[in-house]
C-alpha cells in the first residue's frame, strides 16, 4: 500500500503569536515551529498501515524551507521519502491554491491512499484535503478516526456529532482527512532521527509543479479574538443556586 | 621483649617430594583460579571502551581509594557491626600478604622473614593479632549469613560457608604454630594444612563472590566522576545498553565486581515496595549474560536476564549506588537500559510516550497550555528576567502550574521582596528535561537542553535559583553534555545563607524533614535545608534520613507513568513521615510535595501538614 500524508507546518502550541504590522498574516520572528496535529494524526495512521500491511509512506509539506524539519521529524517516526515543495507564498494562497500544490505533487506518485489532517491549527479551513481529493478526481471522507484495509478497498470510522460514529466502505484510491485523537501518536528516537538522516527528502518548486496561482480568496485581515468573560455568581443557598445554575445549562448554555 | 613473645614454628627442610607435590598443586590451584577468572577477565577487556572517561584528574580516585578499600570508611559506615567484621578479615589479609609468601618460600629455602629474628618475630606477632581479629570476623560474619540471615543477602551460599570456613582454618593454622616448637612433625603437618587451605581458597575465589577480592579495589578506583553521572553516547551507532556490544569495560568490571551484599536493594524504594526491580539482580543479570552471551553479542540486554519493566520501576533515587561498598554505578546501569529501550523505540508506554510527545510538541512535562504561566507570571507580577537583575528565578514544571508549587515559588518571592533580592523570571521556560533523561530519551533531552541553554544565553543569566532539586541537578550537570550552563543553586542553599536575616516565626512546631535524593544524594546538601527549616520550630528525624532517605516516589519520570506495582512509594515514605509525630513534614523539592500530598489526601483528617521549606521560612513575614 503506497500512502502519501500530507503534512502543514504550523506555530507551536506555545507560541506567543503576534499579528505583523501589515495586519494580514502573524509576524513569524522568532516562532518555533511543529507539526500541525491532525496531520501528526494521520501519519500514525498511516505508519499503523505500513505496519500491518506493508508498503511506503511518502510525507509532503509545502511552505518555506523550515518545513524540512517537520519531514524529517516524519521520517524519524517511519515514513520512508519525504518531498518539499518549496514556496514562500503559501499564507497569501486560499486553500484551492495550496490543494493545487499538493495535488500536483501527488498525482505523479499515483498513491493508494492520500491522508491528511482533517483541518490545520493556524487557519483551520477544513478544506484543503477535500480540494486535493477533488483536483485528483478521488473519492473522500472526512474526520475519519480509523482505517482499515479491506480486499475490496478501505473501512473507515467516521466521526459524527454527539458521539455517534459512522462506518463507511471506500474503494482504493481515496483521500481521507483525519481527526485528532484516533491513535497515541509514538515519540520520536534517536535512532529513527539517524536513520532519517540517509532517507530521501526531494524538493520541488510551485513552478517545476505547474501550480503558480492566483488566489480567488483574499485574506484581508486578521485580529486576536476580544477577550471576553461573562463571570455569573449565582446568589440564594447551595439548593437554590444548584437549580439555578440547572435552569441557565438548560436554556442559556444548552448543555443539558 | 622480644623472648616474652611466641615464636613461629616453621618447617626447615621438605623432601624433594614434598617440593614435587607443592609444584603440582600450586600449578593446578593457580590453573584452577585462571580457568575461571581468564574468561571474566576477556569479558572485562573486550567490552567496549567507555565514552567520556578520563583516569585524570587521579587525586578523587586516590581518596576514593584509601577510605573505600583501605580504610574500608564505606563498609564499616553504613552497616557498622558487619563492616567492621570484614574490615578485620580484609586488614588480615593485607597483613597476610608477606606471611603467605614467605611460607611458601621456605619450602624452597628462600625463606626472607626469620622466625626468631626480631623483625620476624614483631612481624609475625602482629599478623597474629590480625589472624585473632580475622577469625573473629570470619565467624561473626558466618553466623550473620547462617543465623541472622538478612533478607537482602539472599539464599543461604554455601560457597560463602566454605570460604568463610577456609579463611578460619587458615587463621588457626597460622596461630596454632606459635603453640608448636621447632621442626617437628606437628609443625609439618600444619605447614601442610595451612598451605592446602590456601591452595584450595585460591581457585574458589572467581567461582564464588569473593572474586570481589580481586576485582573490587580496580572497579572503586575506577568509577565515574560525580554521582549518578549518566555518561556520553559514543557516536551515531550508540543508543545506550541494547545489546551486549553495548556494555562498556566498566559496566562488565562492575558487574562481575557484585559482592551480593545487598545493601542495594535493602535500600531501593521500588524493591521495598513489592516491584520487580532489584538492583542488585540487575547487576547479577548482566553478569549471567555475559557469561552466557559474551560482550559481542546482539542478543537483546531487556531479555533471558534483565525485565524491561523492572528498568523502568527505578526512581533513580541512588540509594543503591550510594551504598555499594565495591564502586557499582546501578544509576547509569539502569538509565543505560532505559536509554537502550526509549532511544531504539522498544519502550513501548501509554504514559511515557504522552509524556515524550508533550515535551516534543510543547514547554512543560505536565502538557498544560503555556498561556497558564503567563497568567500566573502576570497575576503575580513576577519581574521577567532582563539581565538587570542578580538571580533568574527558575520556576520550573512544577512552580508554573502546579497549584502547589506555585505557593512554594510565590512563598520564596515574598521572601526575596523582604531582603531586597532582585530577581527575574524568564518569559518562556522549557522542561529541564530532567524525566526524559533519566527516562533515557536522548533526543528528546538535547532538544530541551539546548533550547533552554540558548534562552539563558540570550538573556544573559549568570545566577539561577529554583526550588526544584531535579531542574538545579538537570542544569548543573546533565546540560553539560551540552554547553556551559549558568551558575545554579537549590533555594534552600540560597535561604540558608539568609536565614538569619529572616523574622522570628512565632508558632514553634515540630517538623521533620524529608530529605529528597535530589538535593541530598545527588548534590550533598543536608544540612541547609534543615537550618531553614529550624526556624520555624524544633527538628525530628525520620528513621530513614541524610543519606538514607527513603525516596517518595516520583524521581526518574516516574511521576508521569502510571500506577506501580506492589505498595506505593509514597504511602510507605508518607506513613513513615507521619509516625514520627511531628505536625509539620517539611519538603525541599516540588515532587516530594505533590507526591506526599496525595498520599496524605488518603489519610484524611490527623495527617500532618505539609509545607516547603520556604513556605516555612515565610511564616514569619509580616503580611
Amino acid at each position: 500500500m503506497k500512502i502519501v500524508v500530507a503534512i502543514k507546518q504550523v506555530p507551536e502550541r506555545d507560541a506567543q503569536v503576534r499579528i505583523a504590522p501589515n495586519g494580514k498574516w502573524i509576524d513569524e520572528a522568532d516562532l518555533q515551529w511543529a507539526m500541525n496535529e491532525p496531520d501528526a494524526y494521520a501519519l500514525e495512521e498511516a505508519l499503523q498501515l505500513k505496519e500491518k500491511n506493508g508498503g511506503e509512506i511518502i510525507v509532503l509539506s509545502a511552505g518555506p524551507e523550515r518545513v524540512g524539519s517537520n519531514l524529517r521529524e516524519a521520517l524519524a517516526k517511519g515514513a520512508d521519502r519525504a518531498i518539499a515543495v518549496i514556496c514562500d507564498d503559501l499564507n497569501a494562497r486560499d486553500a484551492l491554491g495550496v490543494a493545487r500544490l499538493l495535488a500536483s505533487a501527488i498525482k505523479p506518485e499515483n498513491p493508494d491512499l492520500v491522508l491528511t489532517g482533517l483541518q490545520s491549527e493556524d487557519v483551520g479551513l477544513g478544506q484543503t484535503g477535500v480540494i486535493v481529493a477533488e483536483l485528483l478526481g478521488l473519492p473522500h471522507a472526512t474526520m475519519i478516526l480509523h482505517v482499515e484495509k479491506t480486499d475490496a478497498g478501505l473501512t473507515v470510522k467516521r466521526e459524527l456529532e454527539e458521539g455517534w460514529f459512522q462506518s463507511i466502505e471506500l474503494p482504493t484510491p481515496a483521500v481521507l482527512t483525519m481527526q485528532s485523537g484516533g491513535n497515541k501518536l509514538r515519540y520520536a528516537t534517536l535512532m529513527g532521527i539517524k536513520k532519517a538522516k540517509t532517507k530521501e527528502l526531494r524538493t520541488a518548486s510551485a513552478t517545476e509543479l505547474g501550480a503558480d496561482g492566483v488566489s480567488t480568496v483574499v485574506l484581508e485581515q486578521i485580529s486576536a479574538p476580544k477577550k471576553q468573560k461573562s463571570t455569573q455568581i449565582l446568589p440564594g443557598t447551595a439548593k437554590e443556586a444548584a437549580a439555578a445554575l440547572v435552569e441557565k445549562l438548560k436554556t442559556e448554555a444548552r448543555v443539558l | 621483649m622480644t623472648d616474652l613473645l611466641p615464636t613461629l614454628a616453621e618447617p626447615q627442610h621438605f623432601f624433594a617430594w614434598e617440593r614435587f607435590l607443592f609444584a603440582t598443586l600450586a600449578v593446578l590451584s593457580i590453573l584452577g583460579f585462571w580457568r575461571r577468572f581468564g574468561p571474566i577477565l576477556g569479558n572485562i577487556l573486550q567490552s567496549k571502551k567507555d565514552p567520556g572517561f578520563h583516569l585524570f584528574p587521579i587525586g578523587r580516585r586516590v581518596r576514593d581509594f584509601v577510605w573505600e578499600v583501605l580504610l574500608q570508611g564505606k563498609v564499616i559506615r553504613e552497616r557498622p557491626l558487619a563492616g567492621v567484621a570484614h574490615a578485620l578479615v580484609f586488614w588480615a589479609f593485607c597483613a597476610f600478604a608477606l606471611v603467605t609468601l614467605n611460607h611458601c618460600a621456605i619450602m624452597f629455602g628462600l625463606s626472607f622473614l626469620d622466625p626468631s629474628g626480631h623483625v620476624g618475630q614483631l612481624f609475625f606477632g602482629f599478623a597474629a593479632l590480625f589472624a585473632v581479629a580475622c577469625a573473629v570476623g570470619v565467624f561473626g560474619l558466618f553466623v550473620r549469613r547462617f543465623f541472622v540471615r538478612p533478607k537482602w543477602l539472599g539464599e543461604v551460599s554455601w560457597g560463602s560457608g566454605l570460604v568463610a570456613l577456609l579463611i578460619f582454618v587458615l587463621m588457626i593454622t597460622y596461630l596454632a604454630a606459635f603453640f608448636l616448637h621447632g621442626d617437628g612433625t606437628a609443625s609439618r603437618a600444619l605447614w601442610w594444612a595451612h598451605t592446602i587451605t590456601l591452595l584450595a581458597f585460591l581457585p574458589l575465589i572467581p567461582h564464588t563472590k569473593h572474586l570481589h577480592l580481586v576485582l573490587s579495589p580496580f572497579t572503586v578506583f575506577l568509577s565515574r566522576d560525580g554521582f549518578a553521572d549518566i555518561p556520553p553516547l559514543a557516536d551515531d551507532d550508540d543508543f545506550g545498553l541494547v545489546v551486549g556490544k553495548d556494555l562498556t569495560q566498566l559496566v562488565s568490571l562492575q558487574a562481575y565486581s557484585c559482592v551480593e551484599c545487598g545493601r542495594c536493594m535493602e535500600h531501593c524504594p521500588a524493591n521495598n515496595t513489592g516491584k520487580l526491580l532489584n538492583p542488585k539482580e540487575i547487576v547479577l543479570g548482566l553478569r549471567g549474560y555475559l557469561n552466557e552471551f559474551g560482550p559481542h553479542s546482539e542478543e537483546p540486554l531487556l531479555g533471558k536476564y534483565n525485565a524491561q519493566e523492572a528498568a523502568f520501576e527505578c526512581t533513580t533515587c541512588g540509594a543503591c549506588e550510594f551504598q555499594c561498598p565495591v564502586g557499582i554505578e546501578h544509576v547509569p546501569i539502569i538509565v543505560g537500559l532505559r536509554r537502550g529501550a526509549v532511544n531504539t523505540g522498544a519502550w513501548e508506554d501509554d504514559y511515557g510516550a504522552k509524556l515524550f510527545v508533550a515535551l516534543e510538541r510543547g514547554s512543560n512535562a505536565l502538557g498544560i497550555s503555556p498561556a497558564e504561566r503567563d497568567k500566573f507570571v502576570e497575576k503575580n507580577a513576577l519581574p521577567l528576567f532582563d539581565g538587570t537583575q542578580e538571580y533568574c528565578l527558575w520556576l520550573g514544571c512544577m512552580g508554573a502550574y502546579d497549584p502547589r508549587g506555585r505557593e512554594i515559588v510565590l512563598a520564596l518571592v515574598k521572601i526575596f521582596a523582604y531582603l531586597k533580592v532582585s530577581f527575574g523570571v524568564m518569559r518562556k521556560e522549557r522542561c529541564t528535561g530532567d524525566p526524559v533523561r533519566r527516562l533515557g530519551n536522548d533526543l528528546l533531552f538535547q532538544q530541551l537542553a539546548e533550547a533552554n541553554l540558548e534562552a539563558l544565553k540570550q538573556n544573559r543569566v549568570k545566577k539561577i535559583v529554583s526550588i526544584c532539586p531535579h531542574c538545579v541537578r538537570t542544569i548543573q550537570e546533565d546540560w553539560k553534555a551540552y554547553g556551559t550552563p549558568p551558575e545554579v543553586e537549590h533555594h534552600s542553599e540560597f535561604l540558608a545563607r539568609f536565614a538569619r536575616q529572616l523574622p522570628p516565626i512565632q508558632n514553634q512546631e515540630k517538623i521533620v524533614f524529608h530529605d529528597p535524593c535530589y538535593l541530598g544524594r545527588y548534590r550533598g546538601v543536608y544540612e541547609e535545608p534543615r537550618s531553614v527549616a529550624a526556624l520555624a520550630g524544633e527538628l525530628v528525624e525520620a528513621p530513614r534520613s541524610h543519606e538514607r532517605s527513603f525516596c517518595c516516589g516520583a524521581g526518574g519520570g516516574l511521576v508521569f507513568l502510571g500506577e506501580e506495582r506492589g505498595e506505593r512509594v509514597s504511602h510507605v515514605r508518607a506513613a513513615e513521615l507521619a509516625a514520627t509525630g511531628a505536625s509539620v513534614v517539611g519538603t525541599a523539592c516540588p515532587f516530594c510535595n505533590t507526591m506526599f500530598r496525595d498520599a496524605f489526601a488518603e489519610k484524611g483528617n490527623g495527617a500532618p501538614e505539609l509545607m516547603d521549606i520556604a513556605q516555612l521560612a515565610a511564616r514569619g513575614l509580616p503580611e
